[in-house]
């Protein structure tokens, strides 16, 4: 069985990506941390030491979270222009 | 035309023949009633400006209906009182004319009571360049009684661009004393302070202290995470604001016990480069930094929802919003 989630890329990851949202198919026994690996697998080194934080549905996610089919997770890293 | 409450009495004192028409509902006259003042009652549905034989000043609520009033009719002779009963009843309860803001005492949320705590707040702005100079501004301009600018920077010519309250021929010169000088001629209701210094773990506490609201307008985390700690501390809400490019990020912090900056990302030593290293196109810290002075405005007088407990992300580029739900 796979799912399918939707990652939505914010400032560094969306410029590394190249586009705001990216559609992934997974396993589906897959959690936030395999979708925040295989960006940086995509980017490579574009993103080493970015700190990259997680949302899953719009809600902050401290720890990985398990995915299921729909989900939608954002990939937001700091920024620090002002 | 318009007239102030300040110069209404004026008008007044020195004895100038003048008619107070008051044309606002019965229950508004009987619930504000304007203070000292001899008015005469109307119904400006069925007022004819050849009813008005001298000079007059007309009188609504919030000084809005009757200065459309006397924009359609094209008079000369008719003057709206600017802010209406409710700023000529906040000029006499202690000769304080509060017209300026008539257009957002109007709101319900703020108010003349909002008004006088705002014009009671010490807001601290910490970074007077692409974020600080419009928050500064707007912050001022909505009375904000007293405003502490800290930036250890001059101007510089590639700060023009996107830093508005700087001009060509103040190049080289303090950023905060500028931003102070040009932010003097706005508003004499708000008194700002010019602080040309960068905050540090040495000054952190002294120059934060006693402020009713901090604003992150900083552009390196360093400096955020030492306001951060501070803050977090003395339990002052702290406006986070921080762009990359096209992107900006908005929070507020530490709010009646709310998340942190550490909360969220507590990692982090950088967020990529500054504005002058990644590039940024000047309106995208105009719409941030306003976004923070209202949050900010919204913290000092309890207006709810607010950014607290969520982080704004915006996106300059297809201008969408999303607000993720810090439940740290």
């Amino acid at each position: 069985m796979t799912i399918q989630v939707t990652v939505r890329c914010f400032s560094h990851v969306r410029e590394a990506l190249g586009k705001d949202v990216l559609n992934l198919e997974l396993e589906d026994d897959t959690d936030t941390s395999t979708v925040e690996n295989k960006i940086r697998e995509i980017t490579g080194e574009d993103l080493n030491g970015v700190e990259v934080k997680v949302a899953v549905n719009r809600k902050y996610a401290q720890k990985p979270v398990m995915l299921k089919d729909g989900d939608e997770v954002a990939l937001i890293p700091p920024v620090q222009g002002g | 035309m318009n007239i102030s409450a300040k110069e209404l009495a004026h008008w007044l004192d020195g004895s100038r023949k003048v008619a107070v028409v008051d044309v606002r509902r019965d229950d508004q006259r009987e619930r504000w009633p304007l203070a000292g003042i001899d008015t005469v009652e109307a119904d400006l549905e069925k007022l004819s400006p050849d009813d008005l034989k001298t000079t007059t000043i007309l009188v609504c609520q919030f000084g809005i209906i009757t200065q459309r009033w006397i924009e359609v009719e094209d008079l000369d002779e008719v003057y709206n009182l600017i802010g209406g009963a409710q700023a000529w009843n906040a000029y006499k309860a202690d000769r304080r004319d509060l017209s300026r803001y008539s257009r957002q005492m109007v709101l319900p949320e703020i108010g003349e009571e909002g008004q006088r705590k705002l014009l009671d707040s010490l807001v601290t702005i910490v970074g007077v360049g692409g974020l600080g100079c419009p928050a500064a501004q707007y912050l001022s301009a909505a009375g904000v009684g007293k405003l502490n600018l800290i930036d250890g920077d001059v101007v510089d010519i590639t700060n023009l661009q996107r830093q508005p309250l700087f001009r060509s021929d103040r190049i080289g010169d303090p950023k905060s004393d500028v931003a102070a000088e040009a932010l003097s001629g706005l508003n004499p209701d708000c008194v700002v302070e010019s602080i040309h210094t960068f905050i540090s773990e040495e000054n952190c506490q002294k120059l934060l202290a006693g402020s009713d609201v901090v604003l992150d307008a900083t552009d390196t985390i360093t400096a955020r995470r030492l306001m951060d700690e501070y803050c977090c501390w003395k339990s002052i809400p702290l406006i986070y604001g921080g762009l990359y490019k096209f992107e900006g990020q908005v929070s507020v912090f530490h709010l009646n016990g709310g998340p942190s900056y550490a909360d969220v990302f507590p990692e982090s030593v950088t967020g990529g480069g500054t504005c002058s290293d990644d590039g940024v196109p000047g309106m995208l810290p105009g719409i941030i930094g306003s976004i923070q002075a209202l949050e900010a405005i919204k913290v000092i007088l309890g207006i709810t929802p607010n950014l607290s407990g969520k982080l704004l992300l915006y996106n300059g580029l297809n201008h969408t919003m999303d607000q993720i739900e810090l439940n740290v």
